[in-house]
């Protein structure tokens, strides 16, 4: 209105040109089809050409009738409300309209009386201190009605369409690289791939139908100035209602003390939440709030990002604190997956958060959270480290009881199986270690004729775990006495993690030269451990003299008792040893009675003369069929059952 | 001094004596030098706050300009302390007594510190609140002339300004932020001076019965300065960093509003005077604490420089707008008078508008800087404690 001022008339003269234009101004305000801005311009230019009117007047002493008129005619419409219990809004979108016309006609007196150079003129500055009052009075009570409308429909509209964590909470967590089964550990290590079920998604956080009314009081609010209200009154609810939503998402309020200290299995539960969250905060609710901002302050230039970095700031700062409390810790190999989670689920927000807060005031967040990528890629990269030192370094005093699959390889094998979900991102971190490793896993994979998948850092670092492990198993077999079973251990744990391999995603990353070549491993201990038990026991029923056609009975009756003995000291032990896999149990049973059985009825056969009862212990079919009780993990004696047939 | 020549002129001593530090190699002589070196750097620096004029608000006494200033300090100390720990000196120390016990002690500390660092983060969230509500006041005030409109909205915000300074106060954020859930039936009140607030809730990012108080009180177990023999060895510098980090820690939530304080000026700093670099700490704590003990009896928000002068002018506007509407007009004489304090009002508001952020920023470093220097020292213990024992 300032340009306006120029244009008090300084002669009588004018008054007619005032007068003629305002009569064309109160003309084209009666068209029709006019735009909203449009008949706002006219208007204000009939207020100002009234008053010009009414200040050339008031020097004749008549006063600024049509302005107090005008004034007061408004003042009913926004005093009748100060007395009314009802919210304006509630009461109707014509009562909203009216009220808004009203504050609109408020602060056109203003500028007008504003407009007009202040010559000392007593009822002009009255009208203007009335005309504040009423402004101030109305704006008081638009920001509480704001205030009453973003409340009542952030209830409202409260999502119950985001599927909740507790999906994903039946996971048992507490992973440890000592005596886990194998269901516990697969479950454990189940990835939180929550990702693909809720993406990024906007929802409106306040139902589009109000977004309009929200929109019509920021306009008029900051058309007063009193911008800065609409801003603290709508950051206010709005903060205020993301901070329930965080809650709902139930992350504990931790100290980082509390989580240093944190149990695993507890540490690991807060580490869920916080991907979940990360996701359903950033992906959801940032987004939606921004989309909020923008369509109702779009139109007000930086107060937009201000708001929005307000509302946001201090449920990230949580979000980031917890992010740094995980990242300092200490980096257990148990935390390799959670890690992993929480990483790539940062990875894939980054972005997001850069568009967020792209304007100046958010480069701190946009730089706190590429710092805590750092360091969470950090933190991957100190668990796997520690991880293989584990594989490494697990030690036992105590052989394992008959022979079986170790724990450790069901649960290093178990846990690696999920590593090919995390495969992009493990290959990226893992890349600037890989060239040690690869040298160090000396694999013809990792020649250059090798493909893609079996060259990759991830494939040649699960490859250096798998060696890491075989040679604790070495070491573990070395804790066995019995030669014979260091090989039934190596063979039960080489064909498990061969199996592993082969029946998981695993496969492409260790390719079938490897496979191969395991095989060839345990079979081979399947032959050591044939030829450590059974060629003595076998070699006692050699014919000592080729020659002659049968032994004396005596001679024959001291080899029977002789294999009897060594058959029944085999039977003792290997009951109690243990093959879990039942194929193998099946085919290294068949392979020894087919050496041992048939060595036996040669043995029989060829002595015809003395086969009786009295001196065969056991007929060629008790020793197939006591085979058959061999690696079921239950010891049983021989010499114990014989006496109780006898009674 | 601005806070960059300073760090520049510290870094250049840091890299000279490094580079007598590996000419010498482990000279005990050194070491001792070093050790002199980063106390007498501590008490200049502390010196330097100590003095810090009054009168001048930029530099007063818990302004924000001085909290950076603190902070500073703080990078530079502790960039030297580690420098005399790690440096130049045998790795394996730190895992000998009575290092092997102060260390791991000085480690609790330093966690306890970065919860201290983002309660402070948040608190400082609730003063932009008081910031954004004082630049409505000089938004109204600077309107002329002032009429009752401008009055009636100064007031206002006044009166939400005053009454967030004091919730924050009262300590209870994690109640009160229920309490102060939004009403439906706001209609309820019908009076003319029905005062919507400003409402903003405050944020407990931590537990409920986290409190910054014991947090600090927590902070002070076991620091004990070095006795006899030990006084000469690394072990005072792990004790005066620790009373270094205490320090800072415990100004940083005596100035910014923080969760739960009650007792804070009963936390007691065992630095014996007969310390040379203990005497500036000393001086402020006993300044610092002198404030706090006049403010807690009446409730404070803080003792944030700014906060306590838009608290005072908050007081007398206040009284301006009562007047005001009272009388319905005022004399010019108390016109001039209310602008004057709203001007400064607005030269508080925008020191905030322009340091809050930077010290926001600048706690977060102090706070990045703990945890790294935390993860070098596990690293350096980890590293000797392998070395040490056979590997199995």
């Amino acid at each position: 209105m300032d340009e306006c001022q120029s244009a008090i008339p300084a002669h009588d003269g004018d008054l007619h040109v005032v007068a003629a234009a305002h009569h064309i101004v109160k003309a084209l305000g009666t068209t029709k089809n006019l735009s909203d801005d449009l008949r706002k311009i006219l208007i204000d230019l009939d207020a100002h050409l009234s008053l010009i009117t009414s200040n050339i007047d008031s020097k004749g002493g008549k006063g600024f009738v049509e302005v107090e008129e005008r004034l007061k005619r408004v003042e009913r419409k926004i005093v009748i409300w100060e007395s009314d219990r009802i919210m304006i809004w509630d009461s109707g979108p014509k009562e909203a309209s009216d009220y808004l016309e009203a504050v609109d006609e408020v602060q056109t007196l203003i500028d007008s009386l504003r407009g007009l150079s202040m010559n000392e003129n007593q009822k002009q500055k009255e009208l203007l201190h009335r005309a504040s009052s009423l402004l101030q009075m109305a704006m008081s009570r638009l920001e509480e009605e704001l205030i009453h409308m973003l409340v009542k429909h952030k209830q409202q509209s409260e999502p119950t369409y985001i599927p909740s964590p507790s999906s994903q909470r039946n996971v048992v967590y507490n992973e440890s690289v000592v005596s886990l089964d194998n269901e516990s550990a697969k479950e454990a290590s189940s990835k939180n791939s929550c990702s693909d079920e809720c993406g990024e998604y906007i929802v409106d956080l306040v139902p589009e139908h109000v977004i309009p009314d929200i929109k019509s009081i920021a306009k008029v609010m900051f058309a007063s100035d009193y911008g800065q209200e609409f801003c603290e009154a709508f950051i206010g609810v709005r903060k205020e209602a993301l901070e329930q939503h965080f809650d709902i998402l139930e992350n504990g309020k931790l100290s980082i003390e509390d989580l240093l200290k944190m149990e695993w299995c507890s540490l690991s539960t807060e580490m869920n939440k916080w991907t979940w969250s990360m996701k359903i905060i950033f992906g959801v609710y940032l987004m939606s709030e921004k989309r909020l901002c923008d369509q109702v302050l779009g139109e007000f230039g930086s107060v937009n990002s201000f708001c929005f970095l307000e509302i946001a700031k201090t449920t990230i700062l949580c979000l980031l604190n917890f992010g740094e409390a995980i990242a300092m810790g200490p980096q257990e190999p148990e935390k390799l997956l959670r890690l992993l989670d929480m990483y790539e689920t940062l990875a894939d927000l980054v972005i997001d958060i850069d568009a967020l807060f792209s304007e100046d005031g958010g480069s701190f967040v946009r730089l706190e959270f590429h710092k805590l990528l750092e360091g969470l890629a950090d933190s991957v990269k100190a668990a796997f480290n520690a991880f293989g030192v584990a594989v490494s370094s697990n030690g036992s005093l105590y052989p394992f009881p008959g022979g079986g699959v170790h724990p450790l390889s069901k649960y290093v094998m178990n846990y690696i199986s999920m590593f090919p979900e995390y495969c992009s991102t493990l290959n990226l971190l893992l890349e600037d270690q890989h060239s040690d490793v690869a040298s160090l896993v000396s694999e013809p994979q990792c020649g250059p004729t090798a493909s893609l998948s079996t060259s990759c850092p991830m494939a040649c670092h699960l490859r250096s775990i798998t060696s890491s492990l075989e040679s604790n198993l070495h070491k573990k077999s070395k804790l066995y006495k019995d030669e014979a079973l260091q090989h039934i251990f190596l063979m039960n744990n080489l064909h498990y993690m061969v199996q592993k391999v082969k029946g998981s995603e695993l496969r492409p990353f260790f390719g079938d030269e490897w496979i191969r070549k395991h095989n060839a491993k345990f079979q081979q201990h399947e032959m050591n451990y044939e030829r450590v038990t059974w060629s003595s026991v076998v070699l006692l029923l050699k014919d000592d003299n080729p020659g002659s056609s049968s032994l004396s009975k005596s001679a024959f009756k001291e080899k029977c008792k002789g294999f009897s003995i060594a058959f029944e000291e085999v039977y003792k032990n290997q009951t109690s040893w243990c093959i879990p896999d039942p194929q193998l149990r099946e085919d290294l049973r068949i392979s020894t009675s087919l050496k041992v059985v048939h060595a036996y009825r040669t043995f029989l056969g060829r002595n015809p003369a003395h086969v009786d009862d009295k001196c065969i212990k056991h007929t060629v079919e008790d020793v197939e069929k006591l085979l058959f009780d061999l690696f079921e993990g239950s010891p049983r004696s021989l010499r114990n059952s014989r006496r109780m047939m006898k009674t | 001094m601005p806070a960059t020549d300073y760090q520049a002129s510290f870094l250049g001593r840091i890299s000279i004596r490094r580079n007598q530090v590996i000419a010498m190699d482990g000279n005990h002589e050194q070491e001792l030098q070093d050790l002199e070196l980063f106390s007498k750097h501590v008490s200049e620096r502390f010196a330097e706050l100590l003095s810090s004029p009054d009168d001048i608000p930029f530099h007063a006494l818990l302004s924000i300009s001085w909290l950076r200033k603190l902070l500073d300090f703080f990078l530079c100390c502790e960039a030297e302390f580690k420098g005399v720990l790690m440096m130049g000196n045998d790795p394996s120390q730190i895992s000998k007594p009575p290092l092997d016990r102060l260390i791991p002690e000085f480690l609790d500390r330093s966690v306890k510190a970065l919860d201290v660092c983002n309660a402070v983060t948040n608190g400082l969230e609730s003063v932009r609140h008081y910031q954004k509500l004082a630049e409505i006041v000089v938004s109204a005030l600077e309107q002329k002339p002032i009429g009752d409109g401008q009055s009636r909205r100064a007031k206002k915000a006044l009166t939400s300004l005053m009454s967030a300074m004091n919730v924050d106060d009262k300590e209870c954020s994690a109640a009160k932020a229920t309490e102060r859930s939004w009403s439906f039936s706001r209609r309820g009140v019908s009076s003319k001076d029905r005062v919507p607030e400003h409402f903003r809730s405050v944020s407990n990012q931590v537990a409920k019965n986290w409190s910054a108080a014991k947090q600090i009180q927590a902070m002070t177990n076991n620091l004990v300065p070095p006795r006899g023999a030990e006084g000469s060895g690394l072990a005072s510098p792990v004790y005066t960093m620790s009373v270094i980090m205490v320090f800072v820690m415990w100004a940083l939530v005596a100035a910014i509003p923080c969760q739960e304080r009650n007792g804070l000026s009963a936390i007691h700093f065992p630095a014996p005077k007969q310390l040379n670099w203990a005497q500036s700490i000393i001086g402020l704590h006993e300044k610092i604490g002198e404030e706090w003990k006049k403010k807690e009896k009446k409730g404070t928000a803080g003792l944030l420089d700014e906060m306590q002068k838009m608290e005072k002018l908050g007081n007398i506007l206040m009284d301006f707008t009562d007047s005001f509407q009272f009388h319905g007009d005022i004399t010019d004489q108390k016109a001039e008078e209310a602008a004057a304090r709203s001007a400064e009002l607005a030269e508080t508001c925008r020191r905030m508008e322009e340091g809050l952020l930077p010290l926001q920023i600048q706690i977060r470093e102090v706070f990045h800087r703990i945890v790294k220097t935390r993860t070098e020292l596990l690293n350096a213990l980890d590293q000797v404690g392998k070395s040490s024992s056979p590997l199995l």
